[in-house]
């Protein structure tokens, strides 16, 4: 619980320096950032959610961070390049994840 | 910063470590979450500010539209090419309705089919008035070989257009005794005979009197001569019909022979 505080916390605090540092991304890049941001949610949900069933490891944690974001951003913009919709199914893929880990958070932190 | 719960057993101090590094990286990765929802935030934000041109369907949107558009535009770009083709061909041949419109006028005024005028000499011809007893009378008329010499001697001083009376001399015109009167491109002329002629006035003039020339002869005979130099003299054009019953152009090269 201390644990979910400290990560809206810098959620928020991140937000903050994200707002107040002086950087824009290219609005070209507006949709492969957009998927990014859903990886990198899906990640930290999915974190939190194995460090509540207590099989959290480091290492899967953050190469799967980088590679999720990654990954989706590459899938949108080989998707514009052959112009298949491509992205999308980094959105489904990532949402219900992100609805799945949701869930399950929900129940582990009502369990508790 | 850390998750820090108090766990004494010494036994666990791996298992704390573990924690405290789990909760950093989670912590870590929410901040740069964070980070990156802000900068999108602001971005977005930004496109908004633009009426929301930036949005991603809009981007696409725009993306098919401005292939669209390119596609056009080549094909506008080569039908451009292809008017502007047309165009110069339009040209040329405008150019070469110029050229045929020259050559037209020009062949209608050698023709004789167009009125010319221009710098010339009026020569006036009539019978002589002295008629001496025991003389030929006949020597005292003009005649149609007198015409036919004078004109001859007119051509020869470089005239461009002649005409009898106002009858335009061309290349079919007679000059003709027809019993008391002289036809010219068969219509009757009478005494006093106006011969005009376009040219160098000084030229034709010239020609005409020469020293023992055709007019001096005339005059000598006691026809009364008149030649005149004037600026401007007007030659109507021949109006009668041009026919051709026999003859038709010779086509040399697929060209028509003017």
């Amino acid at each position: 619980m201390i644990l979910f505080g400290i990560l809206v916390f810098c959620l928020v605090l991140g937000i903050i320096i994200g707002l107040q540092i002086p950087i824009a991304i290219p609005i070209i890049y507006v949709q492969y950032m957009s998927i990014g941001i859903l990886a990198a949610l899906d990640s930290v949900l999915g974190g939190f959610r194995a460090h509540l069933e207590g099989n959290y490891d480091n290492v899967i944690f953050l190469t799967g961070f980088v590679t999720n974001v990654l990954l989706a951003a590459g899938l949108a913009y080989l998707g514009d390049r052959l112009g298949v919709e491509l992205y999308l199914a980094a959105i489904v893929a990532f949402g219900v994840r992100v609805f799945n880990n949701m869930a399950i958070i929900r129940r582990d932190l009502l369990k508790k | 910063m850390a998750k820090e719960i108090e766990t004494p057993s010494s036994a666990t101090e791996q298992k704390k470590k573990k924690k405290f590094w789990a909760g950093a990286s989670l912590a870590v990765v929410s901040l740069i979450l964070g980070i990156m929802l802000s900068v999108q935030f602001k971005t977005a934000e930004e496109n908004e500010s633009y009426g929301g041109y930036f949005r991603t369907s809009r981007v696409e949107m725009l993306t098919e539209q401005l292939q669209v558009l390119q596609e056009e535009n080549q094909k506008l770009q080569s039908d451009l090419a292809d008017a502007q083709t047309k165009l110069s061909n339009v040209r040329d041949e405008n150019q070469a309705l110029v050229d045929m419109k020259e050559e037209l006028e020009l062949a209608q005024m050698g023709s004789g089919a167009v009125a010319l005028r221009g710098p010339g000499v009026i020569l006036t011809v009539s019978d002589g008035q002295k008629i001496t007893p025991g003389e030929d009378p006949n020597l005292q008329l003009v005649h149609d070989d007198d015409l036919l010499r004078l004109c001859n001697e007119l051509k020869s001083s470089g005239a461009e257009a002649i005409s009898i009376n106002n009858e335009r001399l061309i290349a079919t015109s007679e000059i003709r005794c027809a019993g008391t009167t002289i036809l010219v491109n068969w219509k009757r002329i009478t005494p006093p005979f106006i011969i005009m002629a376009i040219g160098d006035p000084e030229m034709l003039e010239s020609g005409l009197s020469i020293k023992g020339g055709y007019l001096e002869a005339m005059r000598y005979a006691g026809l009364q001569v008149n030649l005149q130099r004037i600026e401007d003299v007007e030659i109507p054009a021949y109006n009668g019909p041009f026919q051709f019953e026999y003859s038709t152009p010779v086509v040399a090269g697929g060209e028509e022979e003017l």
